[in-house]
């Protein structure tokens, strides 16, 4: 065997069980899109058929994709800033607590990541339960006149925080920052250690401050681990689905995103997959198209630097 | 950067990879089999298995009535049976993947109102044959297999009629001196007395906006003569924006929205969160069919007992009698990839005849579907309040696609959302339902 080939032949069984695994169903979405697809025709006893791009121009006339991708943005965009920032300010946190301290806070933090989704979901339902909840009752324990100044109400109970959109949203970005920080801590953390530390010694010797010592060593040392906890972090809050499926149930329309859209679509009854899929292969796209611009524009500034 | 490349491409496909990893088998559909031999057909079916989905959770009595009829099918065909249980909140689930993979049962438990979305999916199959057949089955009113009855083919066999009632605390009343309301105000009148007395926590009359919402928002309605809509010219015509249905519409906001009588925070609870609620002595009234009763007393753990619990109709506005129900009730059907459709058809014969079918709704709490069965309740304290709504019962619109108005995008349970929580007022909610009801049932 000629030794150029050696690494292509390793690579092969990895990439034989992406395209069956992934490429394989991809493709299938991608063709489900131009037809219209219920179970008879998932099992086969139906031959599907082809409608060209109805099931694109029925949900893009459809104002439910419309609030479903405002709100599929705007959850990601506030979600991952506030998980970059807090998960790099812990990270810091860490590198400069004692061994103990951070061993102590690591294993909290990792506590917090372990739990699946559908438990943190509906862990957080039930602390802003209207009537059970610890939320309310905090809330309540606030002297009146705060709580008025505050929020203009001074009594929480029975106060609903999973009917309106807005507050949805609100408990969600909090499950889900508060499950998918850690790993960007930890990410952080272990790149800080990777910086030789006679970099900070002289910018001290220069008289820089914490904060410019951190824009001007640290960011710049660390773009590429940022740029990947980013695109990792866009890619997972545009697909959250079953803790909002937890929180808001399927009933609350105006709460969905594209993904819950896509899925109540394609397996609520009756099913249409087509349509179901053309949501799918939309928000795959936009994801393609976010990641794309990303990585050219990091992969631009890291020349810009040498 | 390549990893990120990758990581994406990997992340996002993979959770389309899972969705469709459960759809990939395909089997071959078993043929129907038309000469169904007569019910006693002996042990001719010994060893064999025949897998039994019944619908709802097994409590004392359902579950003893069905190992009965288990018993009693092996003994007449020597076939033993597996039964499974589906709680209701799974049924859309497990019908789908079923329907979708091939891994369903041979015999069904079905709502009546969801056998045409079903067939529509192909998953059931015809059995008129069987009903012919048989001289129980033929027995059934005509007029009971509207739903089931699709282009001249039955697929499935009423086996119980469940219409609905307002369940009530009578222990609450008495104390609180508290007469069956016979008008919408003295409703209105009865839930505020027992939130007064029982705390701001417990719903008087709980409203509904759940899966099943439109039961309650219906019989309201329909009191009033409204309906949602009519079959004109061979196409659905909306009618959400007549003065009836907003009367009746405004009254089931309104018991949020005005009166209070429920709480704000559960604007989309369904049946079932309320009876859990109703168990832990948080609903006074609430909308609901006879075999809540069995399942609350097991909930409760004794809290609330059966001779604290009453049944009363919902009434009309003006008191001129019960308001009607809806026409609701639970189906048998043969699966449509069952692989030994003569023996389900048996199964069907035996357990909707005139013995165990008329058995399976008195003791599940339904109204037996066999005419002079059904007029011998009226007497009967609990079934009697039923026994004369069914009289007055009235179907959803008949179409496969209702499913999908009523469940799937929730159209009036979302109208009444946003207008309880002030977005919209009723009349640009309503019209804008209207609107999409028409879209999705003349799609």
């Amino acid at each position: 065997m000629p030794p150029w080939l050696i690494p292509y032949v390793l690579l092969l069984p990895g990439l034989l069980v992406i395209a069956g695994l992934l490429m394989w169903p991809m493709v299938q979405v991608v063709i489900m899109s131009f037809q219209k697809v219920g179970l008879p025709q998932i099992r086969g006893t139906r031959p599907a058929e082809y409608v060209g791009f109805e099931n694109y121009t029925k949900i893009f006339e459809n104002d439910l994709f419309w609030t479903s991708l405002r709100n599929t943005v705007v959850f990601a965009a506030v979600t991952v800033t506030l998980t970059l920032v807090l998960g790099t300010a812990v990270g810091l946190l860490l590198h400069k607590l004692g061994k103990a301290m951070s061993k102590v806070l690591i294993i909290g933090l990792m506590s917090a990541w372990a739990v699946p989704p559908v438990s943190a979901a509906i862990i957080w339902r039930w602390l802003f339960d209207a009537d059970a909840g610890i939320a309310n009752w905090l809330l309540n324990l606030l002297p009146d006149w705060l709580s008025q100044a505050l929020f203009g109400q001074a009594d929480w109970s029975g106060h609903p925080w999973l009917n309106d959109t807005v507050t949805i949203y609100l408990i969600l970005i909090l499950c889900v920052l508060w499950a998918s920080f850690p790993f960007i801590s930890v990410s952080v953390l272990a790149g800080l250690k990777s910086i030789p530390s006679e970099l900070y010694e002289a910018a001290k010797v220069d008289g820089s401050t914490p904060w410019r010592t951190f824009w001007k060593v640290t960011f710049p040392l660390l773009r590429p681990v940022f740029a990947v906890l980013t695109i990792l972090s866009i890619i997972w809050d545009f697909k959250v689905l079953a803790q909002l499926l937890i929180l808001a149930g399927q009933t609350n329309r105006e709460a969905y995103n594209l993904s819950l859209y896509a899925f109540t679509e394609a397996f609520n009854a009756p099913p249409k997959m087509g349509s179901g899929a053309a949501i799918a292969v939309v928000l795959t796209l936009i994801l393609l198209v976010i990641t794309f611009v990303h990585v050219r524009q990091m992969v631009k500034q890291g020349d810009e630097l040498r | 950067m390549r990893i990120a490349k990758i990581a994406a491409t990997t992340a996002t496909t993979a959770a389309l990879a899972l969705g469709l990893a459960a759809c990939g088998s395909s089997e071959p559909e078993a043929k129907p089999d038309a000469n169904a031999s007569a019910a006693s057909s002996g042990p001719k079916f010994a060893g064999q298995t025949l897998t039994v989905w019944r619908l709802g959770d097994p409590n004392d009595v359902v579950k003893k009535y069905q190992d009965e009829l288990d018993a009693e099918f092996k003994k007449l065909t020597g076939a033993d049976v597996k039964q499974e249980w589906i709680p209701w909140p799974q049924v859309n689930d497990k019908f789908t993947a079923a329907a979708a993979g091939g891994a369903g049962p041979d015999v069904t438990e079905i709502g009546n109102d969801q056998v045409p979305i079903w067939q529509s999916q192909d998953a059931l199959k015809p059995i008129t044959d069987v009903f012919k057949s048989s001289p129980d089955l033929s027995q059934i009113p005509e007029n009971l297999r509207g739903l089931e009855t699709i282009d001249g083919e039955i697929y499935a066999a009423p086996w119980g009629g469940g219409t609905r009632a307002v369940l009530y605390r009578k222990d609450w009343f008495q104390e609180l001196k508290i007469e069956v309301p016979k008008t919408w105000d003295e409703l209105i009148a009865a839930a505020k007395k027992i939130q007064e007395k029982k705390g701001k926590d417990v719903d008087g009359f709980a409203f509904n906006g759940g899966t099943d919402a439109n039961h309650l928002l219906g019989s309201l309605v329909w009191s009033l003569g409204g309906d949602y809509a009519a079959r004109e010219n061979g196409k659905w015509v909306g009618k959400l924006n007549d003065p009836a249905f907003k009367e009746g519409f405004d009254f089931y906001t309104n018991l949020v929205a005005k009166e209070g009588v429920s709480s704000k925070s559960r604007l989309t609870q369904n049946s079932a969160e309320i009876r859990v609620r109703f168990s832990n002595s948080k609903v006074g009234m609430y909308l609901t069919a006879p075999w809540d009763i069995a399942t609350i007393k097991e909930e409760s753990k004794g809290k609330v007992k059966e001779d604290n619990l009453s049944f009363f109709s919902l009434p009309s506005k003006d008191g001129s009698g019960p308001a009607p129900s809806f026409l609701g009730g639970n189906d048998i059907a043969v699966w449509g990839d069952t692989k030994n459709a003569e023996l389900a058809g048996e199964y069907l014969k035996l357990a909707a005849g005139k013995v165990w079918g008329t058995k399976y709704a008195k003791e599940g709490g339904f109204l037996p579907v066999y005419a002079d069965e059904l007029s011998r309740l009226e007497s009967d304290p609990v079934q009697g309040v039923f026994a004369s709504s069914f009289a007055k019962a009235k179907a959803f619109p008949a179409d496969s696609n209702w499913t999908e108005a009523n469940e799937t995008k929730a159209v009036l349970q979302n109208a009444g959302r946003s207008v309880i929580e002030g977005k919209k007022d009723a009349a640009a909610a309503l019209a804008e339902a209207n609107k999409e009801l028409e879209e999705i049932l003349n799609q």
